[in-house]
């Protein structure tokens, strides 16, 4: 369903979208791996900031490391144990809703184990894990007009924090964007097209962020 | 002040830090270490300090004090924990500890937050009060000399948290958390700065550089960790393909190093009269002429094989110099293989990418440009600044909005 550009301007519900933007404190898990075992049991044990970290923090453009891989264990795997195959599979893990953090260990879990051997990278892999410090924006959406607009605008961190963190470390079942958008004013369509985004198909914050802004004007304009 | 960073990093990134810091308001902040002048840690503290109190924070800066017997005792267990070996006295332990006590009578360590930097002050946290303490460790931790460690370990258990530059200076054998901050550089330092062109050639002159030939550059203390002779080998085989190049490798006379003078000697032994080797000794804080030999470099090497962050290459980086760096501590962070830079194992690979970049016009304004990006994306001193106060307010459990 198209909605005209009036009813851009309505208020749903009632319910504004508050924006709040996260910077992270990274943190050393007591975990390295020299082998592919040692790397398996880490992902088995890793708490989900840690997960969280080496699975997604590639779409934070705070790095310039060339997106062959989606996550640092296939990097890892491609690079410093050599193993293309292996590699290409725990790259192609999704990430995608309606996956939890523990969808996503089971997945790598199972790609892992059955090759799981004492073959070793030329550097160790450092569990790293990534602690969210949230912070407030002076950017508040009352209407779809203003949430379109403000989408283009708010930090890229902001976006990222909405449409992975939360979901992912939070355990919030869907994307923020949807949630609202469907409680708030019933855009069950177009809550579920935000929803269908793979946030690890993208390698920075404003690659992601055209993503949900043009997915949101097919529906929205 | 902090508006000034604005150009570097955006207003959202300020917007932030200021808000991180109006959560952070009712506390006061102490920052203790071992030197007022010299050193990384005090360059970043008298840019930092200003900084945090420009927000609005509570912030002193206070100095452990010592005499020359303790010092030596310090400086004996910094070179043990960075290099795994050395004599250290059983004594050594003892004077440690009296000048903890020392300081911890005559120093008000009486603050919500207090930051110890390094190993010298870390005992003070037996005389701890109240407060969150943070031990910030700015070494390299990777390989320490197990005694030593086990005797300061007693004293970070002791902490609420430590702060290490990189995982790999991380330890296992610490229950406490463990955060990562990478240390950084100020845009607006006269290390820093942008200078003229003509400054640049009139520095590079009055020091017998040729400034239209191409010039290899490395910048560090005459110390075998940062591999000297390594660095006149890998010039020597770079040279055979690029026979008008230059190296210069910019030092400081290290007074209270006496193994300085000695690779020093080394190095000159290894440079065997090449008018086109420059073995600069220049005072420590000549920052200005760093800054005109950096931006003079052609390529910038640093060829260390132990490193505890080496913060030169995130200068030279600053000024869209590509670095051919050794896989060593926080040099694995700054340079990205093939993106900013590449990583070298030997001096024959170093000569490799020392001549690819040489001769690859392109490529090397490509990786400079590429550098400057990942150093104003993650190592100006307002990320350092921000994730300082993002560390007081997680373990002060602020974190949340």
């Amino acid at each position: 369903m198209k909605l005209d550009a009036k009813s851009l301007d309505t208020r749903g519900s009632g319910v504004p979208f508050k924006f709040y933007t996260a910077y992270y404190v990274s943190t050393y898990s007591r975990r390295r791996a020299w082998t592919l075992r040692e790397l398996l049991d880490g992902i088995k044990t890793a708490d989900k900031n840690t997960l969280f970290h080496h699975m997604f923090h590639t779409i934070r453009a705070k790095h310039l490391l060339p997106p062959m891989y989606t996550n640092d264990f296939a990097r890892w795997v491609g690079e410093e144990v050599g193993d293309e195959e292996l590699a290409a599979s725990l790259s192609d893990v999704s990430g995608a809703e309606p996956a939890t953090i523990e969808d996503i260990r089971q997945e790598l879990v199972s790609i892992l184990e059955p090759v799981a051997d004492e073959r070793r990278g030329r550097s160790e892999f450092v569990f790293v894990g990534m602690e969210p410090v949230v912070v407030e924006t002076k950017y508040v959406a009352y209407t779809l007009a203003d949430f379109l607009d403000l989408i283009e605008m708010v930090p890229g961190e902001s976006i990222i924090y909405h449409f992975v963190t939360r979901r992912i470390l939070e355990g919030v079942s869907r994307n923020d964007f949807s949630i609202w958008l469907e409680k708030n004013f019933g855009l069950t369509e177009v809550a579920n097209a935000l929803s269908r985004i793979a946030p690890l198909m993208y390698n920075s914050e404003e690659a992601l962020r055209e993503a949900i802004l043009t997915t949101l004007k097919r529906w929205l304009l | 002040m902090i508006e000034k960073y604005i150009q570097f990093v955006g207003e959202e990134e300020i917007d932030a830090i200021v808000k991180l810091a109006e959560r952070l308001q009712d506390l006061s902040i102490l920052h203790v270490n071992s030197t007022v002048a010299g050193g990384g840690v005090a360059e970043i503290l008298h840019r930092m300090v200003p900084l945090m109190r420009e927000l609005g924070l509570r912030v002193d800066w206070k100095v452990i004090k010592g005499d020359p017997e303790f010092f030596a005792v310090t400086k004996t267990f910094h070179n043990a924990l960075q290099t795994g070996v050395g004599e250290v006295p059983k004594h050594y332990y003892e004077i440690y500890e009296k000048w903890q006590e020392i300081n911890a009578n005559e120093l008000d360590l009486d603050y919500d937050v207090v930051f110890i930097h390094d190993p010298q002050p870390a005992g003070l946290v037996k005389h701890r009060r109240r407060g969150i303490w943070i031990w910030r460790c700015h070494i390299d931790l990777s390989t320490p000399h197990p005694e030593v460690w086990g005797f300061l370990r007693r004293y970070v258990s002791q902490y609420h948290a430590a702060i290490f530059h990189i995982p790999d200076f991380a330890r296992d054998d610490l229950e406490i958390p463990q955060l990562l901050i990478p240390p950084s550089i100020d845009p607006l330092s006269p290390k820093n700065m942008e200078i003229s062109a003509t400054a640049v050639e009139r520095v590079v002159k009055k020091f017998g550089v040729d400034p239209e030939r191409p010039i290899l550059l490395q910048v560090s203390r005459f110390d075998r960790a940062k591999d000297p002779v390594g660095v006149i080998e890998a010039y020597r085989l770079a040279r055979r393909h690029v026979p008008d190049l230059q190296l210069v490798y910019l030092g400081s006379p290290a007074h209270d190093d006496p193994e300085g003078e000695v690779v020093y000697r080394e190095a000159v032994e290894a440079a065997g009269g090449d008018p086109d080797i420059h073995l600069l000794m220049l005072p420590p804080d000549s920052h200005y002429e760093v800054n005109a030999f950096q931006r003079a470099a052609t390529v910038v090497m640093q060829k260390s094989l132990r490193e505890g962050f080496g913060l030169t290459v995130s200068e030279a980086l600053w000024k869209k110099k590509p670095v051919v760096g050794g896989k060593a501590g926080g040099i694995k962070i700054q340079v990205i293989h093939g993106v900013t830079g590449f990583l070298a194992t030997s001096p024959r690979t170093a000569a490799h990418y020392t001549v690819f970049l040489l001769r690859e016009k392109k490529i090397r304004e490509e990786m400079g440009t590429a550098g400057r990006e990942h150093v104003r994306r993650n190592f100006l001193i307002t990320h350092q600044l921000r994730r300082y106060l993002m560390a007081v307010a997680y373990i002060a459990k602020r974190h949340k909005a």
